[in-house]
């Protein structure tokens, strides 16, 4: 016994003595221990689309996408928020149906994997997943327009359990505008301004990707909780309308929110941006594809477009992006509004993923390349949860503080 | 000392009182009415006074000259469980009926976040029975009519997830999968997606509600329903032939897999007087709907006001018999006689409905409780009634629903 006990101890010193002649690998063991014992949160997955389809098993592991339970167990993934999304053409009862159903795909498939998944909608749920193992399944509702221009609605959303809604997708809606459109009501409307209260009463994060420069600003003015970007990248490593200016990004900071970073290739590389406006036709040509394979299906278009743009980057008719730009993205974002205010929005099964994050499993990769870069662990944490969950609970409290002046 | 003293004085005041209540045993069952009513779970399931929340104009904790229900008067009357209904005509389908039905739940749960310190959204039995020890009233949720599921069991679903815990399969026209009472069958009952949707009521733990569906219906749905049926507001067809009420037969086949009638108190459903004279005079009743919709269009507050009017003149006028409240003791007495005490209880289509003199609003309830004690029936048969029966019914389904949840 005792030998067999000093044999292993020496085995583990050997080891130990080892690593620390290649610092490389002391690095990586310390960020995959790191990464393993956080909490990991993305404020943006797309796999919605996917769970449409009954027959879609979010249990199995499925290459054509980037999330399913295996891979967010293997990537260290705590919590997710699932976005629930329609196109901003589709209004009124017919969206706010649409929006019903994907709810009820969510939470059916929590409640089909209920060893694995449970349903959160605060921050101290997400921890308590966490503690019992699980990953914790968020909702949020990408695009103000499924609200029909209803409060009513936004409070039915609300109690089914959505925590944050992106008030525009690509177009405008009826009361504010959106980054990827043409400006109609000079941001937010008044009634969207009683959409922002309401959201603060309610807790529900406001989300500020997708919309106008000037709806932004709107936003933060009407706000009484921090607010976030839910899956918006820096402007100033890629300049696209759907990323934020330094000044936005210090003035989101400012009221403690946080920028949460996403993969796309197109918001994260400027060379890549600049190759798809030089040649619209390649986007157009990809459309026209998408078209043929998917018709209506949007959880085909959105896995298709990511396939298809990965073509033309082996035809070398696109640059070829690499994951590493998320850190550049991460680290401009630390050095311009602060540590606490840096996030992960992956736009995974929603967007075309650069080289080295094609899925779930990529990432640790993440906090490796932090750690190299020297990021203290404690900011490590904040920047992969941390920092989302701290928001998520403000935006609680502020709701109590509401919901007790009305009474 | 001066605290025993004070209680001697209380102890000569009770036994003056029974004393008192014993020299005149009317008073003496009118006492122990009130104690066996006012320490009653009283549920009522249904009332059409989320119409009345809609109009913005309507303050639920204020006692209201008009209608039915209000804060004070459930508090005077001891009702302290209420089914408040969600309802939109039956022309009205799809993602539209979907969205107004949204509205109409959520005008409910706020109304309840309003009034924390009187009301509690309840799902269950135990959440009534936790609003009681409260103090509070319990506030449910059915929707009545399966149109407003939009066809879509995901909505249904929502519904669930809502607090919804009853759904009427019809309102007075068919709807695409289920035929009306008052409705020329078009589906021979329940079709296909019919059955699969009581089937989904039963894992989610709605209860089935066979108020307005056709005959043909409600066998269809017994058949299917691995849980308790439920007919909200319904009354005796032996008693009024009216096809919104059940037939004896009906009644013995709910009863017998433990479901329970709920006594709708409208006029033309309690007296056979009263629903001939009304058909010669304004024919039936989705015809008469169809006229007050005309008149209002969608605001249904409108649409009631503009009925009881209309109805309240023909009385007036003695083109209507007045019809008495103990017509509903009678209905409550039928079903117990021919099925036991089991499985009757009070839908009184409050707010929703033209109620006989007497159960002008939910203060009068007391009278029902004194009427079934002076007919002899046990304290324990009248809490059933009151309520006991439907939080029977209500936990069959909580418990269907849990071993139907946990099969694979």
């Amino acid at each position: 016994m005792s030998r067999a006990l000093f044999t292993a101890c020496v085995c583990i010193l050997a080891g130990f003595s080892l690593a620390g002649t290649v610092t490389a690998d002391d690095i990586s063991v310390r960020a995959r221990k790191l990464h393993f014992s956080s909490l990991i949160v993305d404020t943006h997955d797309d796999t919605t689309q996917r769970l449409l389809d009954p027959s879609f098993d979010l249990g199995r592991r499925d290459p054509s996408g980037s999330i399913d339970i295996p891979r967010m167990r293997e990537g260290g993934l705590g919590g997710i928020f699932f976005s629930i999304w329609i196109p901003s053409k589709v209004t009124g009862p017919e969206a706010v149906k649409r929006a019903l159903d994907q709810i009820d795909a969510v939470r059916r498939q929590v409640l089909r994997h209920p060893s694995d998944l449970v349903l959160a909608t605060t921050a101290a749920q997400v921890r308590e997943a966490r503690q019992q193992g699980k990953i914790a399944a968020l909702i949020g509702v990408e695009g103000g327009h499924m609200i029909a221009g209803d409060l009513g609605v936004l409070r039915t959303f609300a109690a089914l359990g959505a925590r944050y809604m992106t008030l525009t997708h690509s177009g405008n809606n009826d009361w504010a505008d959106s980054s990827t459109d043409k400006p109609a009501h000079n941001g937010l409307s008044d009634f969207g301004k009683d959409v922002v209260r309401e959201m603060n009463r309610l807790g529900v994060v406001v989300d500020i990707s997708h919309v106008a420069d000037k709806t932004f600003y709107d936003v933060l003015a009407a706000s009484k909780a921090p607010v976030f970007a839910s899956h918006s990248s820096c402007r100033a490593l890629c300049d696209h309308p759907r990323n934020m200016t330094d000044e936005m990004m210090q003035a989101l900071a400012a009221k403690g929110g946080v920028v949460h970073i996403n993969y796309h290739v197109g918001f994260l590389s400027q060379e890549f941006r600049d190759a798809e406006r030089a040649h619209p036709e390649i986007n157009k040509q990809i459309a026209a594809e998408i078209d043929k394979r998917c018709g209506e299906n949007e959880a085909c278009q959105l896995l298709e477009g990511d396939r298809l743009t990965r073509e033309m980057v082996a035809q070398g008719k696109l640059p070829r992006v690499g994951w590493e730009k998320i850190i550049e993205h991460i680290d401009h974002a630390v050095k311009v509004a602060g540590v606490d205010h840096v996030g992960l929005g992956s736009d995974f099964d929603g967007a075309n993923m650069p080289y080295g994050m094609e899925d779930a499993t990529h990432l640790p990769q993440i906090t490796e390349a932090l750690l190299r870069k020297g990021y203290s662990e404690a900011d490590i944490r904040k920047i992969l949860g941390e920092n989302t969950l701290r928001v998520l609970a403000e935006a609680e409290r502020v709701s109590r503080e509401l919901n007790a002046e009305k009474k | 000392m001066r605290r025993s003293a004070r209680l001697v004085v209380f102890g000569v005041c009770l036994a003056a009182g029974f004393f008192l209540a014993g020299a005149a045993p009317a008073d003496d069952l009118a006492v122990r009415a009130r104690q066996i009513h006012f320490s009653s779970i009283v549920l009522d399931t249904h009332a059409d006074t989320t119409q009345r929340l809609l109009s913005g104009k309507f303050d639920i904790a204020q006692r209201d000259a008009e209608g039915h229900i209000d804060i004070p008067r459930m508090r005077e009357g001891g009702l302290n469980a209420q089914f408040f209904s969600i309802w939109i005509s039956g022309k009205i389908l799809g993602p539209a009926a979907v969205q107004k039905a949204l509205d109409q739940i959520d005008a409910i749960r706020t109304v309840v976040r309003q009034h924390g310190k009187d009301l509690l959204l309840a799902a269950t039995a135990e959440d009534v029975r936790r609003a009681r020890a409260q103090g509070k009233i319990a506030v449910l949720m059915g929707l009545e009519g399966g149109h407003m599921i939009g066809n879509d069991l995901g909505v249904l679903r929502i519904y669930a997830a809502l607090g919804v815990r009853y759904i009427t399969l019809t309102h007075f026209y068919n709807d695409e999968w289920a035929d009306s009472s008052t409705d020329k069958p078009v589906h021979n009952g329940l079709s296909a997606f019919g059955k699969d949707v009581v089937r989904e009521m039963n894992r989610q733990g709605i209860l089935v509600d066979i108020s307005h569906v056709s005959d043909k219906t409600f066998y269809d749905a017994l058949e299917v329903s691995k849980a308790p049926l439920l007919a909200s507001h319904s009354s005796v067809r032996a008693i009024s032939n009216h096809p919104r009420n059940m037939s004896d037969d009906m009644i013995k086949a709910l009863a017998a897999k433990g479901g329970v009638i709920q006594i709708n108190y409208e006029r033309n459903y309690l007296s056979q007087e009263y629903n001939d004279a009304y058909k010669t005079v304004a024919g039936d009743v989705s015809r008469m709907e169809e006229q007050f919709q005309k008149k209002c269009g969608d605001d249904a507050e409108c649409q009631a006001k503009a009925e009881a009017r209309f109805t309240k003149q023909l009385v007036d006028e003695g083109k209507l018999p007045r019809v008495s409240w103990e017509k509903i003791i009678e209905h409550i007495d039928h079903v117990v006689k021919l099925v036991g005490p089991d499985h009757v209880g009070l839908g009184s289509d409050f707010d929703g409905a033209d109620m006989p003199d007497g159960m002008e609003d939910a203060s009068k309830l007391p009278r029902i409780t004194e009427a079934l004690l002076r007919k002899g029936y046990s304290e324990a048969d009248i809490r059933k009634i009151l309520g006991g029966n439907m939080l029977r019914v209500m936990e069959q389904a909580e418990r269907v629903s849990r071993e139907l949840q946990v099969q694979p």
